[in-house]
């Protein structure tokens, strides 16, 4: 599973998620993050139809599908029960 | 004998003297009241001078309503200019020469007024209100008084275990965090920050990115100080007119609705991306900003930067600023505690950013508050701004503080 996730510099939510988000990635060292800048990324952005609130995280499984996104700041509970139930896709 | 009683009836008349004096009718006292429908410190006034009027037949009071009534608020601020006092406040009581602003109870305000009435009606006193509306004239009428002098008495009540707490000297600098702690976290120009923070990063000499993001800091403090100087001094100058009031009352309960809105549209706690091409500019100049040759010019760029960003933001978050002089106004303070109180709300407002910008200085790297506290701040914010809206529109009396 792959994580795509989209932030912006500017995003006081987006900060606080990318520090929630490193503490989640050290314990799920297989888990590939992909980051994407909501200003300098206009094509993912445009292609995932990312919307007006960040940051986004879009979990994709193996073969490359959107299995679920969380949007916003999310408990850190929440998102690691997001990896649990998808990590083997 | 004869003796005896020519030195009795001396010694009688000589003790008498003063009462015969005192015997002679009194002199005529005219007491003006100038009282807003509505605030209850005036009716209790209004109370105290109806038993007044019936304890002395020679004083005649005039009840004259300002907030609904513009000739009598212009007259009010006349009788202002006249005796060169501040009449930001009601009640304001006109005996003689003298001004008294608020009114506690009988025991003090009262006990003063009837001093005064006791004074005058044995000595006289010119009547500047009756001089202003030409029913006394200043030949016929003036008298010897004491110099003018604007007594505000204090709002102290005694609280079991607290002891006495003057609510006048503290309600207003709670307020004041308050409001300004719940402004500091709307993200309105928060954004612009993070994004500066995110390019000073980028230069390499420590002392420069210091300077420069101090910079900012200070403009926007500056330029947020001078927005909100400028409404207390229009709220000032306006003073108390009726619908000026009615209106920032309205607008407040927008705001409030419109804060709680925000609040529950914002459940998923996020940056909510507005205004694209604004914002593409404004970082466009910031690049081009950091990008000069000239350190000083980058400086100066920075500030500029500052003051025109908040310019653009303070739509954001006019409500609170706005509602905030309008009830700084109301409060009778002088010009340097307008002033300071204006530095208070601004040095809570910078807070959150000052602590972004240490945070991200001395760690180097960025730091954002969680945007639940903006949430929570909206919410709480709009409660507040709700009651304070209620307040001016049905209950002025009870926000006027000071």
């Amino acid at each position: 599973m792959k994580v795509k996730f989209f932030t912006a510099i500017w995003c006081p939510a987006c900060i606080v998620m990318r520090y929630r988000w490193e503490k989640i990635r050290s314990q799920y060292p297989e888990l590939e993050t992909i980051y994407f800048d909501y200003d300098n990324d206009v094509e993912p952005v445009k292609n995932y139809d990312i919307g007006k609130t960040l940051p986004v995280f879009i979990f994709i499984d193996n073969d490359g599908n959107e299995i679920s996104r969380l949007v916003g700041e999310i408990d850190k509970h929440d998102l690691i029960k997001q990896i649990e139930a998808h990590k083997e896709r | 004998m004869f003796i005896s009683l020519v030195l009795f009836l001396g010694f009688w008349a000589f003790v008498s003297l003063p009462s015969l004096v005192l015997a002679q009718p009194p002199l005529p006292v005219s007491l003006t009241i100038f009282y807003g429908q509505g605030c209850p410190h005036c009716a209790k006034e209004k109370l105290f001078l109806d038993q007044l009027e019936n304890e002395f037949s020679n004083l005649k009071v005039r009840r004259l309503e300002v907030w609904y009534n513009v000739a009598n608020a212009n007259l009010m601020s006349q009788v202002g200019q006249k005796m060169n006092l501040s009449v930001s406040g009601v009640p304001l009581t006109i005996i003689g020469n003298q001004a008294i602003t608020g009114y506690q109870d009988s025991q003090t305000t009262g006990a003063q007024i009837k001093q005064l009435v006791i004074a005058y009606s044995k000595e006289g006193c010119s009547d500047v209100v009756g001089e202003i509306l030409g029913e006394t004239t200043v030949e016929t009428d003036s008298k010897a008084c004491p110099e003018t002098s604007a007594v505000t008495p204090n709002k102290v009540i005694n609280i079991p275990f607290f002891g006495s707490v003057d609510f006048s000297s503290w309600s207003l600098p709670v307020l004041t965090i308050v409001i300004a702690g719940l402004d500091s976290f709307n993200p309105c120009a928060m954004w612009v920050l993070l994004f500066l923070i995110s390019l000073l990063f980028g230069l390499a000499d420590r002392k420069k990115m210091l300077i420069l993001g101090s910079a900012f800091l200070l403009g926007s403090a500056a330029s947020y100080f001078l927005f909100m100087a400028a409404w207390l001094n229009l709220f000032l100058f306006l003073g108390f007119i009726y619908f000026l009031r009615i209106g920032i009352g309205i607008f407040a309960i927008g705001s409030g609705i419109f804060y709680l809105r925000e609040w529950y549209k914002t459940r998923d706690a996020g940056c909510h991306v507005t205004n694209d091409n604004q914002r593409k500019k404004i970082m466009e100049k910031t690049r081009q900003i950091l990008a000069q040759n000239s350190f000083w010019l980058a400086m100066l760029g920075i500030m500029a930067l500052a003051f025109v960003v908040n310019l653009i933001e303070l739509v954001c978050s006019a409500g609170l600023p706005a509602i905030y002089t309008q009830v700084l106004a109301l409060a009778k303070l002088s010009p340097l505690q307008y002033y300071l109180y204006l530095l208070l709300y601004i040095i809570i407002y910078i807070l959150p950013s000052l602590i972004v910008f240490i945070i991200a200085m001395t760690t180097f790297r960025a730091f954002g508050f969680s945007t639940k506290y903006a949430r929570w701040a909206n919410f709480i914010g709009g409660i507040i701004i709700l009651i304070l809206g209620f307040l001016l529109i049905f209950r002025p009396g009870w926000i006027m503080f000071g």
